[in-house]
């Protein structure tokens, strides 16, 4: 009898293993080929590991005045104008979306919900077209505008279901004790709120320091953000320099994901489709 | 004296209390209003205007307003629209074998590796997952240098840049969501009806087949439908590791806007991409509503 639970352990941790395995390198290869990249000073067919390693790539990239730095600073920027703007908008949306019955709400959610529900390329496209009637086209502005309204609809879901997690008796108790509506606001819900508050300011953050599709449109060649740059080398086969930006970009969102790991729960960002 | 009083004084309190709640309720809908007035402003003049722009110019052209676009679009990009459709069909089948399969694993097994494995590609972006795979499997990429030394074949041709690359790295960045939110599901299919199967001998992966998944199916289409739109709407993946003929429409989009400045056909190509989603993104919208009003 224990012969046969034991060998039936050694036959399900040999097939874990096997399983994991396959299923690590099919996850982690590309990853790590992309970080192998980043430090090959030289990596000639058919070596395994490249014949040089080292830091040469990444100092360059690095230095005070590399053109990944420029970009790295004009991505910075943009996505915390990004972040504020976001921020100021949703919350009052997430808030009111969580607390008030708003006539029409169902065209209302309807419209937060389409920019994920459809293509996003052919509104790009006509985006760039409206906006260089207005000389939007090629400068901040014009970008910010573009990685507002792709991270605003993650953005108002992520606060809607912050806001809603919050008892609303805890509100009604502090308006019974005589506090006006702002100062409970301001008092019990915003603290309340304020973990799903910043998930969300991360989240877009990153939307905004990742996003390529619509600055591509609307932005290049004169704005060249971090995902612009790393086109264009990944394309012209500079694969050092695409895999440098890669790692600079994916690190960010990779500590978001471990700082998540608690909450990230599936009906929490069921509405993100990241 | 007291019955009169008694009847009296809660109706007056009541008529009073529906006034009150009245006033209150027409305040809170102007406040919910004026709280959301910003975001939907904002929504209208930079995602709907540019969506109803781009169906309207879809109708014109040099030739005047018609179908030209559309028959151009259609006598050029035929094949790129169905080939667009295959792929995506082809990713979509992959994608969830293998969300069913690990969401389906997970929901009875413990196994705190491959629950964190399986969600890295989750935040990588999909310009980046495509930059990667470029690398990955490209003719003397990473896949084929060790490949070549366990099959001891000195060469193999690559994944990258055909049909296969682009399936294979489409099925690397969609997967995880799609099994993060099945496998949401699955964990909230409560335990007793598993376990009944179970007791009745049931297998496993009948339970999963036959009771989880019918039970889950809302989500399941939800993950799937999120899936189909996300990859058919791709650019960076099809650029960065596609073939060069047939190419996926977003790229035939980009290039008809950039090349040849051609936005009728370009507009027409993504009325083309919103009718190959529409029925899915309908019920996609439907189910979020409705859940949402819940």
């Amino acid at each position: 009898m224990q012969d046969v639970t034991q060998s039936n352990w050694l036959k399900r941790t040999i097939l874990r293993t096997i399983a994991i395995t396959l299923i690590g390198l099919a996850i982690v290869g590309p990853l790590a080929g992309t970080l192998l990249w980043s430090f090959a000073e030289k990596w000639y067919w058919p070596s395994v590991l490249p014949q040089e390693i080292g830091l040469k790539y990444w100092r360059t990239s690095l230095s005070g005045r590399s053109q990944v730095m420029d970009s790295l600073w004009i991505s910075l920027v943009i996505a915390v104008i990004v972040v504020v703007i976001v921020t100021l908008v949703s919350v009052p949306a997430g808030y009111a979306l969580a607390r008030y019955n708003i006539p029409w709400k169902r065209i209302l959610l309807v419209i937060f919900l389409m920019p994920q529900a459809f293509p996003q390329l052919p509104v790009f496209i006509n985006m760039a077209s409206i906006f260089y009637r207005y000389n939007l086209v090629g400068t901040i502005p014009g970008v910010v505008a573009v990685h507002v309204v792709i991270s605003l609809v993650y953005s108002i879901w992520i606060t809607t279901a912050a806001f809603k997690s919050i008892p609303a008796v805890l509100e009604e108790a502090a308006i019974n004790l005589g506090a006006s509506r702002l100062r409970v606001f301001f008092r019990i819900t915003l603290p309340l709120a304020m973990p799903g508050l910043i998930a969300s300011s991360i989240f877009v953050f990153i939307t905004s320091l990742d996003e390529f599709t619509g600055t591509f449109f609307v932005g290049a060649p004169f704005i060249q953000t971090l995902p612009i740059l790393m086109y264009t080398a990944s394309m012209g086969y500079n694969m050092q320099y695409a895999s440098v930006i890669a790692i600079l970009l994916t690190i960010p969102a990779l500590l978001f994901m471990v700082l998540l790991e608690r909450f990230l729960k599936a009906e929490y960002i069921s509405g993100l489709g990241v | 004296m007291r019955p009169a009083s008694s009847e009296q004084t809660p109706s007056v309190l009541r008529s009073l209390e529906t006034q009150h709640s009245r006033g209150r309720a027409s305040q809170s809908y102007l406040n919910g209003i004026l709280l959301v007035l910003p975001a939907l402003i904002v929504l209208c003049v930079l995602y709907i205007y540019p969506l109803v722009s781009s169906i309207i110019m879809s109708f014109v052209s040099d030739q005047g307003v018609g179908l030209h676009n559309y028959r151009k679009a259609i006598d050029l990009y035929w094949v790129d629209i169905l080939y667009t459709v295959g792929i995506t069909l082809i990713s979509l089948a992959i994608v969830f074998v293998i969300s069913v399969a690990i969401a389906g694993y997970l929901r009875f097994n413990r196994w705190p590796l491959l629950n964190f494995l399986y969600r890295l590609p989750l935040f990588i972006p999909f310009l980046i997952a495509g930059h990667s795979m470029r690398v990955f499997l490209a003719p003397h990429g990473i896949l084929n240098i060790l490949l070549t030394r366990i099959t001891g074949i000195p060469e193999l041709p690559g994944l990258a840049f055909n049909w296969v690359g682009l399936v294979v790295s489409f099925v690397w960045k969609q997967f995880p969501l799609a099994t993060l939110l099945i496998l949401g599901a699955f964990q909230s299919v409560h335990d007793s009806y598993i376990e009944a199967a179970l007791n009745l001998g049931c297998s496993k992966f009948r339970a999963i087949w036959q009771i989880v998944l019918p039970i889950a199916r809302p989500t399941v289409l939800v993950a799937m439908v999120l899936t189909f739109v996300s990859t058919i709407g791709c650019l960076t993946i099809p650029l960065l590791i596609g073939p060069s003929k047939p190419v996926m429409l977003p790229v035939d989009m980009s290039f008809r806007v950039t090349y040849f400045g051609d936005w009728g056909v370009a507009n027409a190509l993504g009325v083309i991409s919103y009718l190959l989603v529409i029925v899915l993104s309908f019920y996609y919208l439907r189910y979020m509503v409705k859940k949402e009003e819940t």
